[in-house]
């Protein structure tokens, strides 16, 4: 499957995330956060970057849920990955939520990606009309 | 050095950005009428769990449920602008099993900018407000002792709480002779403002911090109130082996604050109390509740939780216009005031929903008094604005006794009761029962949202 065929909602999307370039990952049609199991942001897709208005340079290396994404840090984002990491068990969930790109409300779907064999996890979005 | 200025722009334009993704509280901007324009971060964490279905647009609607009072407040504000609340306190459902990440009191601030706009900052708070209720129980303690008494009556109690001896200063401010002596302190209570329970749980919390501190209505021999501020402290250096049982083991210091109540009571109104209705608000109800569950835990006792709400409520709106809902949501709470004890905590704790705390009362009693409730509801319609408006309520009781159940449980209990009320047909009691579980859980939201 190549990046052009990879949609927000297509199964098995972690294992594919794993494979793709940065630019693939630049390529897709939503956001992708990429973070470690310390929460720091590994990958960050133009998608996302210019939605939010941050270049990766500013969010690359910072922890996701306190310096990047302060709105996702409660128990419906962030506590549902430590839980994950708790139960020692995977996360695929997408949520209905509102982000504050630009500091204006923005209705997205949120999708939540973890595996306890892999130290990245994902935060994906899309926009929802 | 680049001298590009869209590029210098750009760059200032992202670090203003960063600046606000960062700030450590809620940054809100709305129209007047809670639309949101502009909104942080911070925000989006606080008031998504808030908000039913995902979808954060108007800053009023997101908080309806935990401070329902905001448009009224908003609304009958006067000036072009300026400070419509600093600081009010948002005290939101109580934390059951998610407790890690949750915030318990959230802290409002509401500034009108002009006719068209407002401005709001919200921060968590919680932990703040748990520091400060220790500072202030300190401060009542310190404040009781420094203030000048010029009357009070000193009580000895025997380790059971009765009056152990009696002497002038008894005489002297609640008229008794030395006939009270052998009598339960709650001698001085006027009926139903205490139980047995907490006549015991004072002494309890006596021997845990030192002291106990209350305010309210105290009763003289002659039938007569008076506004008093008492003390129950435990006697030192009392031996449980050599003591006499009926040797003094607390002191009392009973003070009548009846000048000094109008002062008080006007505080407490504005902290504690529902300005719509009158009758007790989110905040005074956890606070309440959570004490008697404590107590509860510590000596277990019957304790009861009705949560009712008007039916079709909506509807009363719409025909009558949010005046009329007022109106019917004023009069509800008289009746619930005039329904339950002084010792029962009644409360608004949403929109238009009400919850009673009940003390030292079984499943079958609390159901008995809501049962009157309902009734006198169903035959007592409201005139407002030459139009008679008639409305009924549906309520959900549950109770613990004996078991140990945090209040988050007991509120779920009885808000499942409630809905199957409302699935019922409305203007009915409903009883909690364990088969009321799991599918009422999901529909609870859909059926008030029936309701709105």
């Amino acid at each position: 499957m190549t990046a052009a065929d990879l949609s927000f909602s297509s199964p098995d999307l972690r294992a594919h995330l794993a494979h793709l370039t940065e630019e693939d990952l630049d390529r897709l049609d939503f956001g992708v956060i990429g973070f470690d199991a310390d929460t720091t942001v590994r990958q960050y897709n133009r998608t996302e970057s210019d939605a939010a208005g941050l270049t990766p340079a500013r969010v690359l290396g910072q922890p996701l849920f306190t310096n990047v994404a302060p709105c996702m840090n409660n128990f419906m984002v962030a506590q549902r990955f430590e839980d994950a990491i708790d139960d020692a068990s995977s996360l695929d969930d997408t949520i209905d939520y509102v982000l504050t790109l630009r500091m204006r409300p923005v209705k997205v779907k949120l999708r939540l990606l973890a595996d306890p064999g892999n130290a990245m996890r994902y935060v994906l979005v899309q926009r929802r009309p | 050095m680049n001298h590009d200025p869209n590029a210098q722009l750009a760059a200032e334009h992202e670090a203003l950005i960063q600046f606000l993704y960062l700030a450590p509280v809620g940054l809100v901007q709305t129209a007047i009428d809670g639309e949101i324009q502009m909104i942080n971060p911070i925000s989006a964490q606080l008031l998504m769990p808030l908000v039913p279905d995902g979808d954060l647009a108007n800053l009023f609607e997101a908080l309806q449920d935990v401070a329902p009072e905001l448009r009224q407040l908003v609304g009958v504000f006067g000036r072009p602008s300026g400070m419509v609340c600093d600081g009010l306190h948002i005290h939101l459902a109580p934390s059951g099993a998610r407790a890690r990440r949750t915030p318990q009191v959230l802290s409002l601030t509401l500034l009108k900018l002009d006719g068209e706009r407002l401005m709001a900052v919200l921060s968590d708070v919680t932990e703040q407000v748990r520091r400060e209720r220790q500072l202030r129980q300190n401060d009542a303690w310190l404040n009781a002792l420094l203030t000048s008494i010029t009357d009070y009556a000193l009580v000895g109690l025997d380790q059971q709480g009765r009056v152990s001896a009696w002497n002038e200063t008894i005489g002297r401010v609640t008229g008794h002779s030395d006939a009270v002596v052998g009598s339960p302190y709650s001698v001085f209570y006027p009926e139903g403002a205490t139980t047995a329970e907490q006549v015991h749980d004072r002494l309890v919390e006596a021997d845990q911090n030192g002291w106990h501190l209350d305010e309210g209505p105290r009763l003289r021999v002659d039938g007569s109130q008076f506004w008093a501020s008492a003390i129950i402290s435990p006697l030192p250096d009392r031996d449980p082996l050599l003591d006499d049982p009926d040797s003094p083991a607390y002191c009392m210091v009973l003070r009548d604050i009846s000048d000094k109540r109008e002062a008080i009571e006007r505080r407490r109104h504005a902290v504690y109390n529902d300005h719509l209705t009158g009758v007790a608000n989110r905040r005074a109800f956890f606070e309440a509740a959570e004490l008697e569950l404590t107590r509860n835990r510590r000596r277990p006792r019957p304790t009861a939780l009705i949560l009712l709400d008007a039916d079709h409520f909506k509807r009363i709106n719409d025909r009558h216009g949010h005046p009329g809902g007022d109106a019917v949501l004023r009069q509800l709470g008289q009746l619930l005031l005039s329904t339950f004890r002084q010792v029962d905590v009644v409360a608004r704790v949403g929109g238009e929903e009400f919850a009673v705390l009940l003390p030292s009362c079984g499943l079958d009693d609390a159901l008995a008094v809501a049962e009157r409730l309902r009734a006198l509801v169903a035959r007592q319609a409201l005139g407002f604005d030459g139009a008679h408006i008639e409305y009924t309520i549906s309520a959900g009781v549950a109770a613990v006794d004996g078991e140990s159940l945090n209040l988050e449980a007991l509120m779920k209990r009885a808000d499942q009761a409630l809905y199957a009320a409302k699935a019922g047909g409305r203007n009915r009691v409903q009883r909690w029962a364990p088969g009321l579980d799991a599918a009422a859980s999901g529909e609870i939201t859909e059926a008030r949202n029936a309701d709105r």
